[in-house]
């Protein structure tokens, strides 16, 4: 190669790359350099900033706003990610068979997935009212809660009777054998339908009145108000998640199962052993964008409205935003910028560990 | 003892296990499937009814009853000559009955009919609606048309429903435009009788009871088949009304988010095929160096850049329009898409262009592009729908006027000047009705979404 090839082989490449290197110089690294700089200001979007030094930090780690922001933001992270993983990862392997309808299915779980926070959210605010859906639901559930129990010991019995019988005929039959959990089910049901005809097992009319929304209750190291969201966000996205996790189960070969069978190993040896690992790519995707996404939370808390107590609903993002641009007061774009530049360290040590000591990337176990 | 008959038992046994497990396998998916779609359809079913929040959800309302819908129909032909929307206009003529019942010993009395001056919702209702039915109808007299001495009927009584025996008597009267005037969109109606005399049928039910009873009251008697089921629909685009120009602002936020949307997808779609190229198959000076910026852009929240990304756009004087959203481009993901869709091509495809003197560019376009159509409609998708959903930026440089509003902003504005008095139904119809264009294209695309979800989250 010449050097004027070279040459323009260069003048081509970065001819191709500079829409994109120029976004990025300038909407990424500038603005982070940036807001670098005017976390050592105070700076209002009008007058000129003024050096403060480490003000805006000591500020920061003094304000019992930021901490329970921080604490929001990290535990909402935490819970979020790892129970729409390990939520998605059961589903999928509870579901991993050769079906039919394929398509229907996968569209009624990408549903929740492309319909816009925003609108999802305002639904779900309709589900959290106090005499919304979901206490309505509860109620429902609760009033009948003595026949659930009933239902599910007549499930149970049977089943554990059904496949001491089975063992006892020498038939190989797990504890939760399909066919007799079946037979299990019609037992159940029309005993329970039984039971309550004959009045023996009633209905208690209750009433569960939980506000979710306009509260100040914690409960362990959320709000109240967050957990709706927690459930909300789970409920969201673990059907696509599942789909992610089928995905990738049926790319293992059955070999590997097989060769373990013949080894002695039993389902959950195979399901710790060979599935997760075997996944491991997927996971460490849906790993690293869940931490990322629950990380900068802010569509969720900020369409929840006025009425719900700001330390309820508080995480980093928000405060960043509330910080930035306040109702009537004036902007501080210093703190503002502090406590962004702590969610993106945060972000970024958090994807870091996960890659250093969380799942890998690559599937070696 | 017998071989033959102990593997039949065997293969049966194993039969009987596959099937069940399938059958489990199929619960699953549906109970599944109805978590996941339930509580979105109960929301929908709560945004036709009259009051979202304080009914028991189920689906028994009158609007889904299609008795209603051709009595709705029917009725917004003959008041606004229109089947679908309904209305009041010159030369509308809408016939009513109503049958009433109480028990043998008290007197079927007639009823007082009027038509009230009321808006027909809160909030910005009084803007959106200037003229009343009540200056522009002539209600007729009322007329005995058949009365009934043997019925059973049911009474409700708060939340106790009795049943009764009795008479009943059937009224009509007619409403007709007066003279000439302007289009009216609704007819409210209220109807009043003792308290003892329970209204039985209607040429549609009334929306609520007020005064214990004693008042039946119709939001709209016009209201047409659209206007009857969608009604809290169709007050989201009516009565979202700009201040100024009076226009819907529903329609304003569509119009935008749809703009934003398709220029960002066209322009992300460009830039994720060049940058993607250039970093796939150009290893030029300082590629490395661009694509560890890539990655690390990925991981960096939003809420660190924004800042200085608006003061941008505010320098350049594009906060408030759609190109302050159009314009911030970093489509990271994107360009990491294209990136690894163009590695995936084998070498010999760009060499005999490279021999025959093509330059880079020309490549990317005639040869590379071509063949990235499936990585390229997965991209415009994602980029479409990730814009048509993206919350924060637009909240940060679209702040007034409220015509300047993607959807999901203007939701947030719905929520906050309906919340308060507790319009659940408007907010929920307006959560809907954003969600509709992001739905057809998911329908018609939804092998790209599905695809491409995958393949790239898994990649990536």
């Amino acid at each position: 190669m010449t050097l004027s090839s070279s040459f323009k082989h260069n003048a081509f490449g970065w001819l191709l790359i500079s829409p994109f290197a120029l976004s990025l110089v300038l909407f990424f690294l500038y603005a982070l350099l940036r807001t670098i700089a005017y976390s050592f200001t105070q700076y209002d979007l009008f007058n000129a900033p003024q050096w403060v030094g480490l003000r805006n930090y000591v500020d920061l780690f003094t304000d019992p706003l930021f901490f329970r922001a921080l604490i929001n933001t990290f535990a909402f992270s935490l819970i979020v990610t790892l129970v729409q993983t390990s939520l998605a990862l059961l589903l999928a392997v509870a579901l991993n068979a050769e079906i039919k309808a394929k398509g229907f299915f996968r569209t009624v779980y990408y549903v929740p997935s492309i319909m816009s926070s925003a609108a999802v959210t305002l639904i779900f605010v309709w589900v959290y009212q106090k005499n919304g859906f979901l206490n309505q639901l509860l109620s429902n559930v609760f009033s009948h809660q003595v026949i659930l129990i009933a239902f599910t010991i007549c499930f149970v019995t049977s089943q554990i009777t059904l496949v001491i019988m089975g063992r006892k005929r020498h038939q190989n039959v797990k504890w939760a054998d399909p066919f007799y959990a079946l037979i299990s089910l019609l037992v159940a049901s029309s005993l329970t339908l039984f039971l309550t005809t004959s009045g023996l097992v009633e209905k208690q009319e209750t009433e569960v009145i939980v506000s979710w929304l306009g509260t100040r209750e914690v409960i362990g190291p959320l709000p109240l108000t967050l957990w709706a969201i927690v459930i909300q966000n789970i409920f969201t996205t673990v059907p696509t998640l599942m789909l992610l996790f089928l995905a990738g189960l049926q790319g293992i070969s059955d070999d590997l199962y097989e060769s373990a069978t013949v080894d002695g190993a039993n389902k959950w040896q195979q399901l710790w052993h060979i599935t997760v690992p075997q996944l491991a790519p997927v996971t460490f995707v849906v790993i690293t964008m869940g931490i990322i996404g629950t990380l900068q939370m802010f569509d969720q808390v900020a369409l929840l409205g006025g009425g719900v107590p700001l330390e309820s609903r508080i995480t980093l993002a928000f405060y960043v935003y509330h910080y930035a641009f306040p109702d009537g007061t004036s902007p501080q774009i210093g703190v503002a910028s502090a406590a962004a530049l702590v969610l993106g360290a945060i972000t970024l040590v958090l994807v870091f560990l996960q890659k250093k000591l969380g799942v890998k990337e690559q599937g070696n176990g | 003892m017998d071989n033959k008959l102990h593997s039949k038992n065997a293969a049966q046994f194993k039969r009987r296990r596959l099937v069940s497990h399938l059958l489990w396998v199929y619960t699953l998916l549906l109970l599944l499937a109805t978590v996941t779609l339930g509580t979105f359809v109960v929301a929908f079913v709560a945004s036709i009814k009259d009051d979202a929040l304080h009914e028991p959800n189920n689906i028994n309302i009158p609007q889904l009853h299609p008795s209603n819908w051709f009595s709705a129909a029917t009725l917004g032909h003959s008041g606004g000559a229109s089947y679908l929307f309904g209305g009041f206009k010159p030369e509308g003529d809408i016939t009513f009955r109503v049958t009433y019942a109480t028990t043998n010993d008290n007197i079927l009395t007639e009823p007082v009919i009027e038509i009230p001056r009321r808006k027909p919702g809160s909030g910005m209702a009084s803007i959106a609606y200037p003229h009343f039915a009540a200056d522009y109808a002539n209600v007729s007299s009322i007329k005995l048309i058949t009365t009934d001495e043997n019925v059973d009927y049911v009474q409700t009584l708060g939340i106790k429903k009795l049943v009764r025996k009795g008479k009943s008597a059937t009224w009509e009267f007619t409403i007709q435009y007066s003279d000439y005037g302007p289009d009216i969109k609704h007819i409210p109606l209220d109807i009043t009788t003792p308290r003892h005399q329970v209204l039985i049928d209607s040429t549609i039910p009334p929306n609520r009871f007020e005064r214990r009873g004693r008042v039946a009251s119709w939001s709209n008697i016009s209201p047409g088949l659209v206007g009857y089921i969608f009604k809290s629909y169709a007050r989201v685009w009516n009565e979202s009304v700009s201040l100024d120009t009076g226009e819907s602002l529903f329609w304003s936020w569509t119009v935008n988010s749809f703009f934003i949307a398709v220029m960002k997808m066209i322009l992300t779609v460009l830039i994720a095929c060049a940058g993607g190229f250039a970093l796939a198959r150009m290893q030029f000076a300082g590629s490395r160096v661009i694509f560890v910026a890539l990655v690390v852009s990925m991981a960096v929240p939003m809420q660190v850049s924004f800042i200085s990304n608006y003061e941008v756009f505010n320098s350049l004087g594009l906060l408030n329009t759609p190109w302050a959203v159009v314009g911030l481009l970093v489509a990271s993901a994107q360009v990491l898409i294209m990136k690894q869709f163009f590695e995936s091509f084998p070498r010999e495809l760009e060499e005999a262009a490279v021999v025959d003197g093509a330059s880079p560019p020309a490549i990317l376009w005639h040869v590379f592009m071509p063949l990235a159509k499936p990585a390229i409609a997965s991209v415009a998708i994602l980029a479409f729908q990730g814009t048509w959903n993206d919350f924060f930026w637009p909240l940060v440089v679209l702040t007034t006027p409220p015509e300047a509003y993607t959807l999901p902003v203007g939701l947030l504005s719905l929520r906050n000047s309906y919340g308060v008095a507790g319009d659940w139904n408007l907010i929920l119809a307006g959560s809907f009705l954003s969600t509709v264009p992001v739905l057809i294209i998911f329908i018609v695309f939804q092998r790209y979404f599905v695809g491409n979800n995958v393949n790239s989250a898994v990649k990536g």
